[in-house]
Order: C-alpha cells, then sequence, then structure tokens
C-alpha cells in the first residue's frame, strides 16, 4: 500500500512536472464548428487535463503543411484528418503509431475505425456520408446520373477535385457510368465534355451553402457533415439516397511523432474517443460517432451519419488508392476540365 | 549614402533575397540546374490558358479602365473647386476599403437573383437570369471596380496640369472632339496614362482575392494557379517559374509603357 | 448644359459602379436572414454585434493594427532618412538604391509571402509574426520613400542651409527645419503606409501561423467555415473606420495631394 502511494505520488510529480512543461496541447483540427468543438470537447478536457488547449484550424493542406514544416519541432501535437491526408502524413514518417492498450475505447469503435490506414497511425473518430444535395421543389435526384441531366444544366456545382468530396463524387459518377476504374479517365473527360454546365468547382461548403441559398446552384454533391448548413433553410433541400448509394468517409485523429506531450495527447485523443464525449459531439450535431456503444434518439441521429447499417453501407475509397491516383486524377482534371 | 542605406539593406536583404532564392528554385529540377521546370510548365495546356487568361484580363481592365479613366477623370478637371474635392475624395474612397469587402459584394451583386440580373430580366434583356458568377466576366467586373480608381487619380494628377483653354483652342480652331482627344489630351496626358496603365494592369495580374472569389478554380489566373500548385501539389517549381512570369510581366508592362510615352513626345 | 448633364452622367455611374457594392456590403450586414442577401431579408443589427463576439476577429484584429502601426513606423525610420538623402544628396548608387527600396511594388505579394515563410520562418526560425513584421514594413517603404520625397521637393534646401550657417548642426537642421515642414508628407506617408498595410491580403497569404492571422486573412478563412453576413458587417466597420482616418487626414492635411 504504502509502495503504490509512493509511486502515485512519484506519478503525480513527474505528470506534475510533465504538465507543468507540457501544460498546452496544440490540436489541429478542421476550421467548420470549432466554437461548438471547443464547447462539447476541448473546453471541457482543459477542466479534465488541467491544461490549455491550442486550437490550430485552416483548410486541410495548410495545417498538414503546417505539420510537415515543423517536423523537427512539432508545433502540432495532435491533429484530426481526412484518412488519405494522415496515410500521407503517415508515410512520410510524421506520424506515431498509437499504442491502443491506452485508449480505453479502443474496442467500441467501428471495425473500420480501428485502425483506418494501417501501422495503428490513425483511429477514426467520426463517419460521414456523401450524397447529393437539391432543391426539392425543383428537381428529383435518383441517380448520381442525374447531375448530368438536361434540367440541372448551369445548375449543377461540383466539389473540387482538390477536396475530400471531389474524389468520392467522381468515385459514384463512374460506378453510376457503370464503370469501376479508379483512374476515373473516362467520368473526368466526360465532367470536361458537360464543363460549361457546372456553375463551378466549389471547394468549402459554405460556399456551396451560399450558392445554394441564393438560388445559383440547385444540386451538388457534398458530405453529410455540411447538411446542417442546409437543413434548418427556409428553402426545401433535400438530400438524395441515389440508386447506387451514398459515399462516404472517415475522418481521423493522429498524433505527430515526436511532439513530446504524449501523455497529454493520449489523455485527449482517449477522451475524444469515449462514448460520453462521442455521444455528446453527436447530441450537438458535430460528427458522428464513431463509437458503437453510443446511443442516440431517432431525431438526433437524423441528420448524422449513424448506424452500422448505413456505415457499412457507405462506398469508400482505400486511402491507399486515393494517394496513388489522385496526381493523375488532378493532371487529367486539369487537362480536360479547366482547360 | 548613409542615410539611404539602412532601407536599401533592408529591402535587399530581407526582402529582394528570399524573393530571389524562390525564384531560382524553378531552375533547380532535382537539384540540379535545368530550365526543365520552365519547359514543363510552358508545354502544359492549362498553364497556357491560365497565362493567355491572364493577360488578357489584365490587357482589357486596363484598356477599359483607361476609357473609364479619362472620360471621369475629364469630368472631374471640369468640375468647380468644392465638389472637385468631394467627388475626388469618393473616387479615393474604395482604395481605402478592403478588397476582402469589395469582392464579397459581388457575389451577391452578380447571382441569378442579384440585381444585375433582375435588371436584366426586368429590361427584358434575357428571358432567364445569365450565369456571370465564375465567369472571366465576373474577374473582369472585380478587377475593374477594384482598381479603375488608380486610373481616374492618375489621370486626374496629369490632366490638373493642362492648360485650361488649349482644349477650347483646339475647337475654336476646327477640331473635332476625336482630334481634340488624340491630339491635345492625350499627348499631354500621357504620364497619367502611363502610372495609371501600370497600376491596374500589374494590380490585375498580381491580384489574388478577386481571381479566388469570384473565378473559383474554373477561371484560374496566375495568382491562384500558383496559390494551387503551392497548396495541393507543393510544386515549388511551378510557382517560381509563375513568380518569374509575374514579375517580368509587370516590369515589362512597366518599360514598355514608358518607353511609348517616351515615342510619342 | 448638355455638358453638365453628359458629365454629371458619367461621374454618377462611375461612383455607383466604385461605390455601390459598398453600399451593398453595409445593407447585406444589417439582414436578420442567416446568409448574405440583397436587398437584406428583415432589418437587424446580430451580425454587426457579432463581429465583436468572435475571438478570432478580436486577435486578428489586433495583429494587423500591431503590423499597420509598427510596420508603418518602422518604415517611416528607414524611408524618412533615405528619402532625405536622395532628395538632397547626389549620392553614389541612388539609382540603384531607389530600385531596391521601390521593387516591393512590382514584386506580387503572393511570392514575398511565400519566400519569407520559406527562407526566413522554417530555416532561420524567425516568427511568423516577425516575418509579417518584416514584409509589411518592406512593402509600406517605397510609399513612405515616395510621399515624403515628393514633400521633400517641395521645400526649398536653402532652408536648410541656412541653418546650418547659422550654426545649426546636420541633425538639428533636419530636426528643427525641415522635419516640421514636412510633417504633413510624413503624417500622409503614414496614413497611406498604414491602409495599405491593414488591407493587405496576398503577402499575409502563405504567412500564418497558431493563433497568428491577419484581419483579411481571418474573413477569408471565416468564409470557409459560413458565409452568414457578420463578414459583411465587419467589413463595412473597418470600411467606416478607414474613411474616417482618411476623412480626418483630408480635413486637417488636405490628404489627397500626396496619394
Amino acid at each position: 500500500m504504502k509502495n503504490t502511494l509512493a509511486v502515485a505520488a512519484a506519478c503525480s510529480l513527474i505528470a506534475g512536472v510533465a504538465s507543468a512543461q507540457d501544460e498546452t496541447l496544440t490540436i489541429s483540427v478542421y476550421a467548420f464548428g470549432v466554437d461548438a468543438m471547443s464547447e462539447a470537447i476541448f473546453t471541457p478536457f482543459e477542466e479534465v487535463c488541467g491544461c490549455e488547449v491550442v486550437i490550430e484550424t485552416g483548410n486541410s493542406v495548410e495545417r498538414m503543411a503546417k505539420i510537415e514544416v515543423n517536423a523537427a519541432d512539432p508545433l502540432i501535437d495532435v491533429a484530426v484528418m481526412s484518412t488519405q491526408d494522415a496515410l500521407q502524413l503517415a508515410e512520410q514518417g510524421l506520424l506515431q503509431p498509437l499504442d491502443v492498450s491506452r485508449i480505453s475505447s479502443y474496442d467500441d469503435l467501428y471495425p473500420s475505425a480501428q485502425d483506418p490506414i494501417g501501422n495503428h497511425h490513425a483511429l477514426g473518430y467520426g463517419f460521414y456520408a456523401t450524397s447529393i444535395v437539391y432543391r426539392s421543389d425543383l428537381v428529383e435526384i435518383d441517380s448520381w446520373n442525374d447531375l448530368f441531366s438536361d434540367e440541372l444544366r448551369g445548375r449543377v456545382a461540383l466539389p473540387n477535385i482538390t477536396g475530400t468530396q471531389g474524389p468520392l463524387t467522381l468515385y459514384m459518377l463512374e460506378r453510376a457510368r457503370g464503370g469501376d476504374d479508379l483512374g476515373f479517365e473516362a467520368t473526368i473527360d466526360a465532367i470536361g465534355a458537360h464543363g460549361d454546365d457546372f456553375v463551378t468547382f466549389y471547394s468549402r461548403s459554405s460556399e456551396l451553402a451560399q450558392l445554394m441559398m441564393q438560388e445559383e446552384v440547385i444540386a451538388a454533391p457534398a458530405g453529410r457533415f455540411a447538411w446542417s448548413r442546409f437543413a434548418g433553410a427556409e428553402l426545401p433541400f433535400a438530400w438524395a439516397e441515389p440508386e447506387e448509394g451514398q459515399a462516404g468517409g472517415m475522418n481521423v485523429i493522429t498524433m505527430t511523432a515526436g511532439n513530446g506531450n504524449e501523455d497529454l495527447a493520449y489523455q485527449f485523443i482517449d477522451y475524444w474517443l469515449s462514448t460520453e464525449v462521442q455521444t455528446r459531439v453527436a447530441e450537438a450535431g458535430l460528427d458522428s460517432p464513431a463509437n458503437m456503444r453510443v446511443d442516440l434518439a431517432p431525431e438526433v441521429a437524423e441528420p448524422l451519419t449513424y448506424g452500422a447499417d448505413l456505415i457499412n453501407s457507405l462506398n469508400m475509397i482505400a486511402p491507399a488508392d486515393i494517394i496513388a491516383n489522385r496526381d493523375a486524377w488532378l493532371e487529367r482534371w486539369n487537362e480536360n476540365v479547366l482547360n | 549614402m548613409a542615410l539611404a542605406l539602412p532601407a536599401a539593406v533592408f529591402t535587399a536583404l530581407l526582402f529582394l533575397l528570399p524573393v530571389i532564392i524562390l525564384l531560382s528554385e524553378a531552375f533547380a529540377v532535382d537539384g540540379e540546374w535545368s530550365l526543365q521546370g520552365y519547359v514543363d510548365f510552358a508545354t502544359t495546356p492549362l498553364n497556357q490558358t491560365v497565362f493567355l487568361r491572364t493577360l488578357k484580363l489584365g490587357f482589357l481592365v486596363a484598356f477599359t479602365s483607361a476609357i473609364i479613366g479619362y472620360a471621369c477623370a475629364f469630368c472631374i478637371v471640369n468640375l468647380e473647386g468644392k465638389s472637385r474635392g468631394r467627388i475626388f475624395g469618393l473616387v479615393v474612397l474604395p482604395l481605402m476599403i478592403s478588397p476582402v469587402a469589395r469582392t464579397y459584394a459581388w457575389i451577391v451583386i452578380l447571382g441569378r437573383t442579384g440585381i444585375v440580373n433582375d435588371t436584366i430580366v426586368g429590361l427584358g434583356l434575357s428571358d432567364t437570369p445569365i450565369r456571370i458568377l465564375f465567369t472571366e466576366t465576373a474577374v473582369f467586373i472585380g478587377l475593374l471596380q477594384l482598381f479603375l480608381p488608380l486610373m481616374i487619380i492618375s489621370l486626374v494628377s496629369s490632366m490638373e496640369n493642362l492648360p485650361r483653354d488649349v482644349i477650347s483652342a483646339a475647337r475654336v480652331l476646327g477640331a473635332n472632339w476625336v482630334q481634340v482627344f488624340t491630339k491635345v489630351i492625350l499627348p499631354l496626358t500621357k504620364d497619367g496614362l502611363v502610372m495609371g496603365g501600370t497600376l491596374v494592369f500589374t494590380g490585375s495580374l498580381t491580384a489574388y482575392i478577386t481571381p479566388a472569389i469570384l473565378g473559383g478554380s474554373r477561371v484560374l489566373m496566375l495568382e491562384t494557379l500558383l496559390y494551387q500548385r503551392v497548396n495541393v501539389a507543393n510544386d515549388f517549381v511551378s510557382a517560381g517559374v509563375i513568380a518569374t512570369i509575374l514579375i517580368v510581366m509587370c516590369f515589362a508592362a512597366n518599360l514598355l509603357l514608358k518607353r511609348i510615352a517616351k515615342a510619342r513626345s | 448644359m448638355q455638358y453638365k448633364w453628359t458629365s454629371r452622367l458619367i461621374i454618377g455611374l462611375t461612383l455607383t459602379f466604385l461605390i455601390g457594392p459598398f453600399l451593398i456590403i453595409v445593407l447585406a450586414g444589417l439582414s436578420a436572414g442567416e446568409f448574405m442577401t440583397f436587398p437584406p431579408e428583415g432589418i437587424s443589427l446580430k451580425w454587426y454585434l457579432k463581429v465583436f463576439t468572435v475571438d478570432s476577429f478580436r486577435a486578428s484584429f489586433a495583429l494587423s493594427m500591431f503590423l499597420a502601426v509598427f510596420g508603418t513606423i518602422a518604415a517611416l525610420l528607414l524611408g524618412v532618412p533615405a528619402a532625405y538623402a536622395i532628395s538632397r544628396y547626389d549620392i553614389p548608387f541612388g539609382e540603384t538604391i531607389k530600385t531596391i527600396v521601390a521593387a516591393p511594388i512590382i514584386v506580387p505579394g503572393i511570392i514575398v509571402g511565400l519566400a519569407l515563410l520559406r527562407y526566413l520562418v522554417v530555416p532561420l526560425n524567425f516568427t511568423v509574426t516577425l516575418a509579417l513584421f518584416l514584409a509589411h514594413t518592406a512593402l509600406v517603404l517605397p510609399y513612405a520613400v515616395r510621399v515624403v520625397s515628393a514633400s521633400l521637393n517641395n521645400l526649398r534646401s536653402d532652408m536648410e542651409e541656412a541653418a546650418v550657417l547659422l550654426g545649426c548642426t546636420r541633425l538639428g537642421a533636419f530636426t528643427r527645419v525641415v522635419l516640421p515642414n514636412i510633417q504633413g508628407g510624413v503624417l500622409a506617408a503614414f496614413i497611406l503606409g498604414f491602409v495599405t498595410s491593414f488591407n493587405q491580403v496576398p503577402v499575409s497569404l502563405f504567412l500564418s501561423g497558431p493563433g497568428v492571422r491577419t484581419l483579411p486573412i481571418d474573413m477569408l478563412s471565416y468564409m470557409e467555415i459560413t458565409y452568414d453576413p457578420s463578414v459583411a458587417a465587419l467589413s463595412a466597420l473597418l470600411a467606416f473606420l478607414s474613411v474616417i482616418i482618411v476623412f480626418v487626414a483630408e480635413k486637417f492635411l488636405g490628404f489627397s495631394r500626396y496619394v
């Protein structure tokens, strides 16, 4: 008993020293909904850990660049991102493999979230579906092919190839055309042939929302995480359930290599993935849970990507496939669509 | 010399040196000196399109602002002292407003449900709203609004030096308005035109926000292409090439206009 | 008579084109709806009030203010002596020095930002704030030199000569005779520099770090989150601030003479 106490005291001393040195945890997160995220996760965590959480936001490319640039002396301790961004950073040796025994709710995660990019370099914390948002009073969308229909000509926006939603859209369009080529060549060429029929290739869901509110655009593929922008609007928006199914993706949480702040980082990751926090985040409508034990009321679940059936039905592209093909996509896109 | 040195050293060391290193990166492909970066850049069709578009928009914006600028500056110079100062102040005013704000407004104005389309449909010029956002027209309008004040200011200050009676003298001597403009006003205000033209042209080439917001990825210009190459593809060779092209274009425009101004006189 | 009406029409149309969008921004910020619309959906001050509650706006406003004020002061400290040397003495390499100092005007801002990020911030561990400060100083410097030179050229140099003959040191002549006479020019340069720096976008595009972002960049990243009318409201407020500064300057200094 005495020993245990002594060890505990020593530990708390060490922990105390550690937290005095590293009393801040720097987290790089998506910019969307950061205030609400602070309320649901970051601020309550500050109380749990007695530390200060510094939030770094920006678009994914900027955030990744910041991790690359500061590899020798990481500014960022924990970062959330897409699976392909995480895989790319992991391949550059910028992420550290997670010791999942330190994540108490690891076994509660959906199997696909437990090791999405290999080597436990990342854990999934939220899923999203990708489908088509459209004006239900003006059009009916039953298939991804409807984006090319005559009645929608000049009123459709597509997500830009450089974002996460772009490849998912191409993936579904490729399938709708009956192909399964991950090079998306025919699909990109088809978009190029209809180039002027698309209003724009948007980069941000905020931009899409503005364009749909001012009736510039009446249908566009988007991630479910953006649905809250449309659900409350006066105009009648609907979420398509195309016959080819919905695409989808997962966002993951990662830890930078050699950040020297591992204890706090593990504590934070464990906190975020816990049933309690995942439920709170879901109930605030911020992210769809990756923790299977999260139990949501139907009205809470409605705007989210929730439940094993839906999550298992999502058409996802393997992160390695995205990395292997994206340069070719971009080149073909630049050549045949933007040119 | 000693007094001017700190400023020159400061700019050279902390500003020009990093820029020059960046430009030199375009010559270093895989660690070796080569022109391959330029060759690759020039042979990519999209880059050619973007280059020509940037040049075209820069020229169109400069040309249009010169036309509007002359008309407007002529009217301003002929106003009475007090209202002249006021109007001039209103022309300068937009320069003080953040370009983010000025560009942002056009999203609403040029949209399908915006005032421009309301007017077009209302006047029966078109049955359905026309698409302006994310076209070259939108970028053109945005840039023109951004840089027109610079042209007007330059022309007003050079017209102020115009002797008041030369125009009426030319009229009395039987010159029509076209002749008055080409034979009298233009030669006497060419310094202002060169100054304004350089500012508007180089401004349009290097604007970022306007093409980014009003053109999007559909209407890339060199500046937005540079941002895309760096941020999406980590492609510093292309960035260096684009940077060099932009700087050369700006310098060339400046020199060319100066030369034209000298040749005319 | 006909000329008068044509003239009014031309000026009216041009001003509508130049100022109309700004008025629309002001009104769009008053909208009660969740999105940018014109005409606004109902009238409310909520977006104007919201501007003050966004933390990042406060931080980035403070940074932009800091850069605009101290960057311009630094530029003047470097620029006034340079302008004096260039306009008073026939110094060696005068043209070269002029060209170097004027270069920041012609180098596209985005390249400057990228270059400073890659070669000062990353390898030399300059903080982003320091890099921003240096970039903004260099950017304002050409304006400072140009405006101050212009007002020095209007000042007859025999006044200083007289002061020196009457026993003043060179420095004394400068501070007692020259400086009071070019005060207006220096202040005009300050205001021009301030506005240039404050509204600067491309240079700052690549220069941002954790919590370090200039206001225009922060507005752009805010628009990545939402297009709600608060950006319109903020733009309008900033514009009013600029207008007040310029109006005051014009009233007391005849600022537009120097622009």
